[in-house]
Parts: C-alpha cells; sequence; structure tokens
C-alpha cells in the first residue's frame, strides 16, 4: 500500500468507527467491541505508522531501539483496554470513549507498527506466545465468571465473548504452527540465513 | 582434534563457561534432590523422624527440582550439539540458565521459607486450600517460579527455531517431512537437527499450556470468585508436565545419536523411519497425556481410551528407531567401551525397562488399581535415574573426557556398576512396593511397607554415592579443561561469523 493511500486510510477509519450507526452498532455488544472496534482502532493507527514519512521513521528509531520501547507501549496500553472497566467506561462515558479512539490508534497500533520491523525474531516470538497465552486466559475468564464483569453488558454477550476469545486464539495459533511448519523462510525467519550454512542443505 | 572430538565442535573459553554452569549446577542440584529423595525413603521406613508438613515440602521441591533440572541438561545436550549445523546464540543459552536459576530460587523460596507442600503438580484448589499450613503467597511464589523457568526456556527454544529455520527454511522441512512419502533422502540431513525440531514445537506448545493454567491458577488465588474447573487445570497441568518431561528424554536422546556412533565407529545416518517416527511422536506426544487422569471417571470416555491407544504407541517410534538403531550400531562394531559409551547404552536399558512399567500403567484396566501407588514412582523413576540421567552423564563423561583418558579409571567403572546395581534395586522397591499396594505420597508408612522403604534407602544411599563421584570427577574434569584453555572466543571456522 502506497504511503498516502495508507494515511488516508489511517484518517478515514476512526471517523468510520465513530460515526454514530457503526459506533451504536459496534459498542453495543462486548463481542464486537473487543473484537472488531478495538481491532479496526488498532488498525488505523498501524496504517498511520506506514504512512509516516522516513525522516520521521528515523527520527524516533534511536528511541525504538530493537522496537523495545514500543512494545512497552503496546503493552501497557493493550492491558488496559482488556479491562471489562474500560469497555464499560468507553460506553457509559463520552470521555473515555474518546480516550479510546486516541489511545488505541497512538498507542497500540502506531507503536506496533513502528516497533515490529525492529523486533528481533525472538522477541516476536515473545510478543506472539503472550497474545495467544492472552486470548485463552481472557477467554477462559470471561467463559467461568459468575457474575456480570461489565454494567453496560449482559452475561450471555461476555460468555459470547469469552467463546470467541478462545476461537481467535486458536485459529491464530494453527496459523502460525501453519507459517513456521510451511511457510516460506524469509516469511517465518523474517532474515535471510547465513550462506554458508544454507548452501547444501535439504532439497 | 580426534573423530570423537571432531573440530565443529571446539568450545570457546565463553561457551565452555556456560557450559561449565550448566553441567555443574545440573549435577550439585541431582545430588542435592537425591538426598532430599533418601531422606522422604528414610523417612517411610521410619529411620529417621520428619514430620508430615517436611515430607511434604521435600517431596515438592524433590519433584519439581528434579523435572526441572534434568530439562536444564538435557537441553545444555541440545544446545552442545545443535549449535554445530544452526548458529545459535549464546546470550539466549546464557539468559535460560538465568532464568532458570531465577525460578529454581523462587521455588525454593516457597517451599522451604513458604512451606508450600502442595506437589510439583499444584493441582486446584490444594494450593489455595492451605489449611494454614503455607500462605497463599507461598503458593503463589512456587507457580511464578514455574513461569520464570518457562520464560526462559521459551527464549531458548525460539532462538533455536530461528536459528534452524534460517538454515532449513522451516520446520517442516528440518524435520525432513519432504521425505516422508517418497524422495531421495539426504542422509547428511543431520538427526540433532530432527530432534531438536520435534522439542522446539512440543515443548514451545506446552509451556504454552503451562503459562495458561499458571496465570489462571494465580488469578484464582488472589481473585477467588473466578471458579477454576478443577479438570480442566488438571488437565493443562498434565498437559504440559508430561510434555515437558519428554521433551527432556528427547533433548538427552541427542546425545545418544551423536556420541554412539563415535564409539562404535559406525554412522547413524536418517532413514524413512526414522523421520517417521520422529513425525508421529511429534504428534502423539502431544495427545497422549490423558493417561495421567484416567483415575478421573469425570473425564469424557473418549479421552481417557485415546490416552490408553496412544500410551501404547505415543514413546515406541522414537524409543523403537533408538533403541533399535543403538543394538545395530553396537552389534559387532568393536565398540570402544568406555565410560561414555558405557552409560549411553545403560541408558537405553533404563529407557527400553522404565517404558514396560508406564505402559502397564496406560492401561485403564490396570490403572485404576495401580495409579496412586509406588508402582507409578517406580516407573518415572527407571527412565529417569536409569535412563535420562546415563544419558546426560555419558555426554558430560563425553565432554570432561576430552581425548585423554582421565575420567576411565577403575572407579569410575566401578561406581557405574555400583549406580546400576543400586538403581535397580530401589527403583525395583518402587515398582514391588507397588505390587504390595504401598500408597505413594504418604508420609507415613504401616510396618508390612518398611521392608521395600528400608532397602531403598539403603540403594539409594548407594546410588548418591557413585553420583557424588562421578559429579566430583565431571565436574574437576571440566574446571581444569577450562582452566587449562585459552579460548579464543570465536565462532567456530565453519559458522558464519
Amino acid at each position: 500500500m502506497k504511503r498516502a493511500h495508507a494515511g488516508l486510510a489511517a484518517g478515514l477509519l476512526p471517523v468510520l468507527l465513530a460515526a454514530p450507526p457503526l459506533q451504536r452498532m459496534l459498542e453495543a455488544s462486548m463481542t464486537a467491541q473487543m473484537l472488531v472496534q478495538i481491532p479496526l482502532l488498532a488498525i488505523a493507527g498501524m496504517l498511520l505508522g506506514k504512512s509516516l514519512p522516513e525522516s520521521a521513521a528515523n527520527r524516533i528509531q534511536p528511541w525504538n531501539r530493537g522496537g523495545a520501547t514500543g512494545l512497552i507501549v503496546v503493552t501497557f496500553a493493550s492491558a488496559c483496554w482488556m479491562l471489562p472497566l474500560s469497555l464499560d467506561a468507553a460506553v457509559v462515558s463520552p470521555a473515555a470513549d474518546l480516550a479510546k479512539f486516541l489511545t488505541i490508534p497512538l498507542l497500540i497500533g502506531l507503536p506496533l507498527a513502528s516497533s515490529w520491523p525492529r523486533m528481533s525474531f525472538v522477541l516476536r516470538g515473545v510478543l506472539l506466545f503472550e497474545a495467544l497465552a492472552t486470548l485463552f486466559r481472557m477467554g477462559w475468564l470471561y467463559l467461568i465468571s459468575p457474575v456480570r464483569l461489565c454494567n453496560s453488558y449482559g452475561l450471555s454477550d461476555q460468555q459470547r465473548l469469552g467463546e470467541w476469545l478462545l476461537m481467535a486464539g486458536t485459529a491464530l495459533l494453527l496459523c502460525i504452527a501453519w507459517q513456521l511448519l510451511w511457510g516460506s523462510p524469509k516469511a517465518a525467519a523474517g532474515a535471510a540465513g547465513p550462506p554458508g550454512l544454507r548452501a547444501g542443505r535439504p532439497a | 582434534m580426534s573423530a570423537l572430538y571432531p573440530q565443529t565442535e571446539a568450545l570457546s573459553s565463553r561457551e565452555r563457561a556456560v557450559l561449565n554452569l550448566y553441567a555443574i549446577s545440573a549435577l550439585a542440584v541431582f545430588l542435592l534432590l537425591m538426598l532430599f529423595g533418601l531422606a522422604m525413603r528414610a523417612a517411610q521406613g521410619r529411620w529417621i523422624n520428619i514430620s508430615p508438613q517436611v515430607f511434604y515440602q521435600l517431596m515438592t521441591a524433590h519433584g519439581a527440582g528434579m523435572v526441572g533440572t534434568v530439562g536444564l541438561a538435557s537441553s545444555a545436550i541440545m544446545w552442545f550439539f545443535l549449535r554445530k549445523y544452526v548458529r545459535l546464540s549464546t546470550a539466549m543459552f546464557v539468559a535460560n540458565y538465568l532464568l532458570f536459576l531465577l525460578g529454581a530460587v523462587l521455588i525454593l523460596a516457597a517451599v522451604f521459607i513458604g512451606g508450600f507442600g502442595g506437589a510439583w503438580t499444584f493441582l486446584y484448589p490444594l494450593p489455595v486450600h492451605t489449611m494454614g499450613i503455607w500462605s497463599i503467597n507461598a503458593a503463589a511464589v512456587f507457580m511464578l517460579g514455574y513461569l520464570v523457568i518457562g520464560v526462559g526456556f521459551l527464549l531458548f527454544y525460539l532462538d533455536a527455531m530461528l536459528a534452524v529455520m534460517r538454515v532449513y527454511g522451516n520446520l517442516g522441512r528440518a524435520l525432513g517431512w519432504q521425505w516422508l512419502f517418497g524422495g531421495t533422502i539426504d542422509k547428511s540431513h543431520p538427526t540433532t537437527v530432527v530432534a531438536s525440531t520435534m522439542v522446539i514445537i512440543v515443548n514451545t506448545l506446552g509451556i504454552l499450556g503451562g503459562a495458561v493454567v499458571l496465570v489462571m491458577c494465580l488469578v484464582n488465588a488472589y481473585v477467588p470468585r473466578f471458579p477454576l474447573d478443577a479438570l480442566l487445570v488438571k488437565n493443562l497441568i498434565y498437559f504440559f508436565g508430561h510434555v515437558f518431561v519428554n521433551c527432556s528424554i528427547y533433548m538427552a536422546v541427542i546425545g545418544v545419536y551423536e556420541l554412539l556412533p563415535r564409539y562404535s565407529g559406525r554412522p547413524w545416518g536418517v532413514s524413512r523411519p526414522f523421520l517417521w517416527a520422529w513425525a508421529a511422536s511429534t504428534v502423539m506426544v502431544l495427545i497422549v497425556y490423558p493417561h495421567h487422569l484416567m483415575m478421573d471417571y469425570v473425564m469424557p470416555h473418549w479421552m481417557l481410551v485415546t490416552g490408553q491407544i496412544i500410551s501404547y504407541t505415543s514413546g515406541l517410534p522414537v524409543f523403537l528407531v533408538t533403541a533399535y538403531g543403538a543394538l545395530t550400531n553396537v552389534y559387532r562394531s568393536g565398540m570402544r567401551w568406555r565410560m561414555p559409551a558405557m552409560l549411553i547404552v545403560l541408558s537405553m536399558f533404563g529407557w527400553a525397562a522404565g517404558i514396560v512399567p508406564a505402559i502397564v500403567d496406560g492401561t485403564i484396566a490396570v490403572n485404576v488399581v495401580m495409579h496412586n501407588t509406588m508402582w507409578v514412582p517406580g516407573h518415572f523413576h527407571f527412565y529417569l535415574l536409569l535412563g535420562v540421567l546415563p544419558m546426560v552423564l555419558a555426554f558430560l563423561y563425553h565432554v570432561a573426557g576430552g581425548s585423554s583418558r582421565s575420567l576411565e579409571t577403575a572407579g569410575d567403572r566401578l561406581s557405574l556398576a555400583v549406580y546400576l546395581i543400586a538403581g535397580l534395586a530401589f527403583v525395583g522397591m518402587f515398582l514391588a512396593g507397588g505390587r504390595a499396594s504401598e500408597p505413594r505420597r504418604y508420609a507415613v508408612h504401616f510396618a508390612e511397607w518398611l521392608p521395600y522403604d528400608r532397602a531403598a534407602s539403603i540403594a539409594a544411599a548407594l546410588v548418591i554415592a557413585a553420583m557424588l563421584l562421578f559429579a566430583i570427577r565431571i565436574s574437576g574434569a571440566l574446571l581444569k579443561a577450562g582452566s587449562g584453555e585459552k579460548g579464543s572466543g570465536e565462532v567456530p571456522a565453519h559458522l558464519p561469523g
């Protein structure tokens, strides 16, 4: 995607998501808010990252060696938006809703886009591993909680979200496993292998 | 450099220092935990008097510690041989060690300061139903220790995964799956890479299961309004526990593939049955764990049946290609019967014989009678004490021995004989105790069971004496080799810098 297109999409996506009918629809259920609206806002931030001029990206780089700083920001911001309290607040409080529309693109999507290419394979692996574990843990918690964790949503919605999170975790696990077992080397390892070792290796 | 010690395995001074840390720490911890085991058996035999609370603390530390330390020692074997074929990071190997150390300190603190005695299995709800014996914090620190150790292994496996994929493209090709159904097999494809890749895959999944269930148990410990399903927790604990222990064996088996051909003088290459065996075990080791839950009558019936069937088949493919391969490798080979070779052959016997009572216990009809008896510690002590530990010792004797015969004295051979005979007597007492319906995990025994406990105590003391000599000899030789070597710290010549 070209930089200008990415910038346009990054600007349009949050506006579209903030449009009252769509926002009402996505915030009407816990599942849609957590698994559709929030990921789309994060994608808007990632597109914003892609649209940044190279000079801006280079200026950030010394502050984000190996993607570590960005990873820390992403981790803490994601942890905040995983809490039922935050989801609830975003529905009932316009200020919290505004915070959601600002912090998810800027503190999750954007740093993720700028950090991911700088991260080592091991760091990416740890991030994906933890993402998988979190999906399974959150899904499990939402399924077993005997009480509603959000005032705005019913127990059945909460349990449905739990099921979806478990399914999302399973799907992500299968995708990663497929890529590692049968994927192309460049995509899988993220870097070209040492030529001395590659020569003469399996057909 | 001789055929026994190829140039490609040369260690830089930094690598040698790290390997020494792994080796000497593992030997020291093995000895300490063996003493805990002796104390438990002697207490059951009423030769020493320890309170039941201390007994369960010792049992918890012994179980968690032995499994973890075998994993640590085996990972050193995998690292040592895998780095010949792919470029591994020494920093990640160090990180694994340091995180293991931190995890071990947390576990020991939880057990001996916090009083946690809920066994290595920390089965819900025992850790949080403390009955005033330990605190919730002690249980949490114990579980946190597991998590930290898991992170260390995860880093090690991710680094190995990257290194393998850089050379072979993806994990499927490293496992040789492109040759499963046809094609000309590249005979130079390393057995070490196949075994390591299998371990990377299944143990990463095992650690994932552990990471999920441990955090859920921690959440429940502090927020009890999230009630856990005890059966699901047990499933996940045994999933990751079973996978971890099996991977410890498979990492140690790499040493057998690498070392036995050097002492027999015969190559040991890959073949289609070999690749099929490892492919089958990759799947089966992940689904066999229900054989630990056959007494849980509420388990879905199909899972228990699966557990029984897969129990019969899970370990067999890799075991058969390894044991059969070892026998054909040794037979009329003019074997050089040095300490590593003898220990490897002992390990094949221990692994093989240890599988038999495991398969017997994996049968539902037997399991309902035998599973809570000493039969089960009998089977896992058999293949750990006489199977995996000799693999580790063989590797360490090989590395420490250098090209000299300084570790080939009559004392070493006598220790090996003592280790074998006393080890057999020790596990035999477990199995015989199981046959006599002696329950496991009981701190106090009836008078009728004392002969088994006392005989086991004597055997354990002899095993420890032999192990002490092994540890002193190996540690001394490793430190001597380390101080005498000038080590360039450079990457071996065959690997890109």
